[in-house]
């Protein structure tokens, strides 16, 4: 057949594309297993971190142990949408986590914001995905930046946007304020912007009726 | 052969160096080169498309209607890179954590098309998979000394590890860490390889 005719080219294509594509999907399902066990992994680390659980090793069994142990998972009604949230039920540590997303400097950023059961105090921070610059807005979730958020006191009084602060403030002490990443204003701006949105939706989140119904589901 | 072999080796690892000679695949030079273990994650994954797009085209090349080769090329290389950002995620998940966007961009790499269509498409297999593996290691060679200084300077570890005492003799600049910093790095480095590694007339 002639190489330059229309019908070798479309032919050529076609099998091209059938082979990249058929290789492509033959590694994805052989590590479709792996995948999930490490999305599973993940999520299961963070929120032993962010509810700061006692673990019996670090195997992905020992994580997912903690978790069952320690949480209640429940999905919440959230104006349209519902959003998942997680009560610690170990006694002693009260405490209501919720997940939140938002728009970063590059992509999505999502985690678990663990809350005193008032919503008055931030009790940790952790993140679940994030795509934000190595070295950079990617050390949002490195300790020295979430531990700042352990005992941040929510100022459900102040202007919507200000409930808590990322970076430069009128006042440096405020009991609301966390210090911004060097080099990564844009991260630390969106993280404000988003995380003050999120805090706004959960504080008119109907948590009393949700915590009937989950007694009732006990029952 | 040996002899060919040998001296396409060098080529991609000296005196056709892909960075600092043919200054090309800059920006993942500049983007990854914060950390070491990211850096060996991008060197792995660039050498892999390399030297196997290049195997794949040289073994097609006799087939590709010209017209449409560059198509094709670019079909070649994304199958490879998502085999390879797939694999990553499957490895070593943290990892992909903070790299994953750069190696969707491996696809974009001019390395690896440059190599495609300069090298792979005029020689036979073997010699390709050789040239394509020779770019990605001398590719590897240069970031993997920007991120060994950058992350000693800009965080006082390597691979993640502290060095001995860090607090009492290293003070960490900040903008090693940042994009500034790669370039430094990248500018020093291009400048002490023309200077003392390549001589002229072997380029």
């Amino acid at each position: 057949m002639n190489k330059k005719s229309p019908s070798y080219i479309l032919l050529f294509m076609a099998a091209i594309c059938i082979v990249c594509g058929t290789g492509v999907a033959i590694v994805n399902y052989a590590t479709q297993g792996l995948l999930k066990k490490n999305a599973a992994l993940h999520r299961n680390r963070v929120l032993c971190h962010a509810f700061q659980l006692k673990v019996d090793g670090t195997s992905a069994e020992a994580y997912q142990q903690a978790v069952e142990a320690n949480l209640q998972a429940s999905l919440i009604q959230d104006g349209s949408s519902q959003r998942q949230m997680y009560r610690q039920i170990t006694p002693g540590h009260p405490s209501i986590g919720f997940e939140f997303s938002g728009m970063g400097f590059w992509d999505r950023i999502t985690g678990i914001l663990v809350l005193t059961p008032n919503l008055q105090d931030v009790l940790n921070i952790q993140f679940l995905e994030q795509k934000e610059t190595p070295g950079l807005g990617a050390r949002i979730e490195e300790p020295w930046f979430t531990d700042q958020f352990k005992g941040l006191k929510i100022d459900w009084d102040a202007p919507e946007g200000k409930f808590i602060v990322v970076g430069a403030d009128s006042n440096p002490d405020a009991l609301n304020r966390v210090d911004a990443i060097t080099g990564a204003t844009q991260t630390s701006m969106a993280l404000m912007q988003f995380m003050n949105a999120e805090l706004a939706r959960i504080r008119n989140l109907d948590l009393d009726e949700q915590k009937t119904k989950e007694n009732g589901e006990q029952e | 052969m040996a002899d060919s072999y040998s001296k396409i080796l060098k080529d991609g690892l000296l005196s056709q160096n892909p960075i600092y000679r043919q200054v090309l695949g800059i920006c993942s030079a500049l983007a990854v080169t914060n950390l070491l273990t990211n850096t060996l994650f991008m060197c792995f994954g660039v050498t892999f498309a390399a030297a196997l797009t290049n195997f794949t085209v040289s073994l097609l090349r006799n087939h590709i209607p010209k017209r449409i080769r560059m198509i094709v090329q670019v079909i070649i290389i994304a199958t490879y890179v998502m085999m390879i950002d797939i694999l990553i995620k499957a490895v070593a998940p943290d990892i992909h954590r903070f790299i994953g966007p750069y190696v969707g961009l491996i696809i974009t790499n001019c390395i690896i098309m440059g190599r495609a269509e300069a090298f792979a498409s005029q020689n036979k297999p073997i010699p390709s998979l050789m040239d394509g593996l020779a770019c990605g290691l001398g590719y590897s060679s240069v970031l993997i000394a920007i991120a060994v200084i950058r992350e000693i300077m800009g965080f006082g570890t390597l691979m993640g590890f502290a060095l001995p005492a860090r607090d009492l003799w290293w003070h960490q600049w900040t903008i090693m860490v940042m994009p500034p910093g790669a370039f430094f790095m990248l500018a020093i480095i291009t400048w002490f390889a023309r200077a003392k590694l390549v001589k002229e007339e072997d380029a």
